[in-house]
């Protein structure tokens, strides 16, 4: 007999129930030297511990990236990542980069042209040429 | 679980209407005109939350009375066309029902799921429990985690039922839908090449516009009894809120 699998029962819906921000690692990366990074180090200092503080469910990393522009980067519990290049922005600019990454869902941008994605069968069921309504000739 | 940001805010909004009415009526009056962006309301889950107590940094602001259901819309936003404004709350009455309708309101509520077709800034949007809805647009004053409650819809219903408002939207004491605020998203970067004749040059227009994701936490039609225990009054069938219809 082959090996089967277990068949899922349900799909996984987040916010229904509980609710887990999707942005579960930041990535600041800035270089000591270079000009491009000065908003970045003024970010770091007097900015990431309030948004630390506030925002316990994100691990925050910071690391060095001599020569190279300073980057954030966000990982997601889907396991893709986005990265946003910062270079010569103000702190407040970079506040709204942090937290476009905190609340963006990972997702690959898309496209979309209907508002309302579903999971479940319709309410009214599907329509019938046989079934209600019939009309005799 | 919540987060400490999300239960904050929960704390900082409003106010859920079954509490107390002659109290919330005109308060909840007040936070529609001031954040009138949105035709919704925030409000809490039940019961963990619902312990702590509510409203405290709001500042209550004593507001006129809204004049009854004749329909006046408050003009919060000029530029924002008739048809879009916010519906202030018609909370000054009790809700009339129908004998009809209390007798044909136990098959809708006990036929599941539901189905509801809500309203933001008059546009419909059809909506069942766990569905993910992308507005159009990016909501202002919002985080992610954040629980808000439609209170505008057209049509409720269930696969046999229908429950219509008729002219008017159902009266917001019938129905619960919440939906969360999950983040927000973007458009990938649109580029439009613009010409103009008889000259080699391309303008490039860039667009990339922002939304607000949502899921619809729950769609629940409120029984007859619960209707009858918020102070639902029976009336002739010509007046009632709205009407229980079998589907054709």
């Amino acid at each position: 007999m082959p090996v089967q699998g277990i068949r899922t029962v349900t799909a996984a819906r987040n916010g229904v129930g509980a609710f887990i921000l999707q942005c579960k690692r930041l990535d600041f990366h800035y270089c000591d030297w270079a000009g491009s990074s000065r908003g970045m180090v003024a970010y770091l200092k007097h900015h990431l511990p309030a948004f630390a503080k506030a925002n316990p469910q994100i691990e925050i990393r910071v690391s060095p990236r001599p020569h190279k522009h300073p980057v954030i980067k966000g990982h997601y519990i889907n396991g893709r990542e986005k990265a946003v290049c910062v270079r010569n922005l103000e702190p407040e600019q970079i506040v709204q980069k942090t937290n476009l990454l905190k609340q963006a869902s990972g997702e690959k941008l898309k496209r979309t042209k209907k508002p309302v994605t579903s999971l479940n069968e319709s309410v009214r069921g599907i329509w019938s040429p046989y079934h209600g309504g019939l009309k005799s000739v | 679980m919540f987060s400490r940001t999300t239960l904050a805010r929960a704390l900082a909004l409003p106010i859920e209407h079954s509490s107390a009415r002659s109290a919330s009526t005109t308060f909840r009056a007040c936070l529609h005109q001031a954040t009138s962006t949105t035709t919704t309301t925030t409000s809490q889950p039940e019961a963990p939350l619902s312990a702590t107590p509510r409203a405290q940094s709001s500042i209550p602001i004593q507001q006129p009375r809204f004049l009854t259901s004749s329909n006046t819309v408050p003009l919060t936003r000029a530029d924002v066309p008739v048809t879009k404004q916010p519906v202030a709350p018609t909370f000054d009455a009790p809700l009339k029902v129908s004998q009809s309708l209390l007798d044909l309101l136990p098959n809708l509520t006990s036929q599941k799921p539901h189905f509801i077709t809500a309203h933001l800034h008059d546009r419909p949007y059809l909506l069942t429990a766990g569905d993910q809805l992308r507005l159009p647009f990016l909501m202002p004053k919002v985080k992610s985690g954040d629980i808000l409650r439609f209170n505008r819809a057209s049509v409720l219903g269930s696969r046999d039922f229908t429950l219509k408002g008729g002219a008017q939207y159902l009266d917001e004491r019938m129905f619960e839908c919440r939906v969360r605020v999950m983040g927000f998203e973007s458009e990938p970067l649109r580029i439009t090449e613009k010409t103009k004749r008889r000259r080699r040059h391309v303008q490039k227009v860039t667009s990339k516009h922002r939304y607000t994701i949502l899921r619809v936490m729950d769609v629940k039609v409120k029984t007859a009894e619960e209707l009858l225990e918020a102070g639902a009054v029976v009336v002739e069938s010509a007046d009632s809120d709205a009407n229980v219809e079998l589907k054709a």
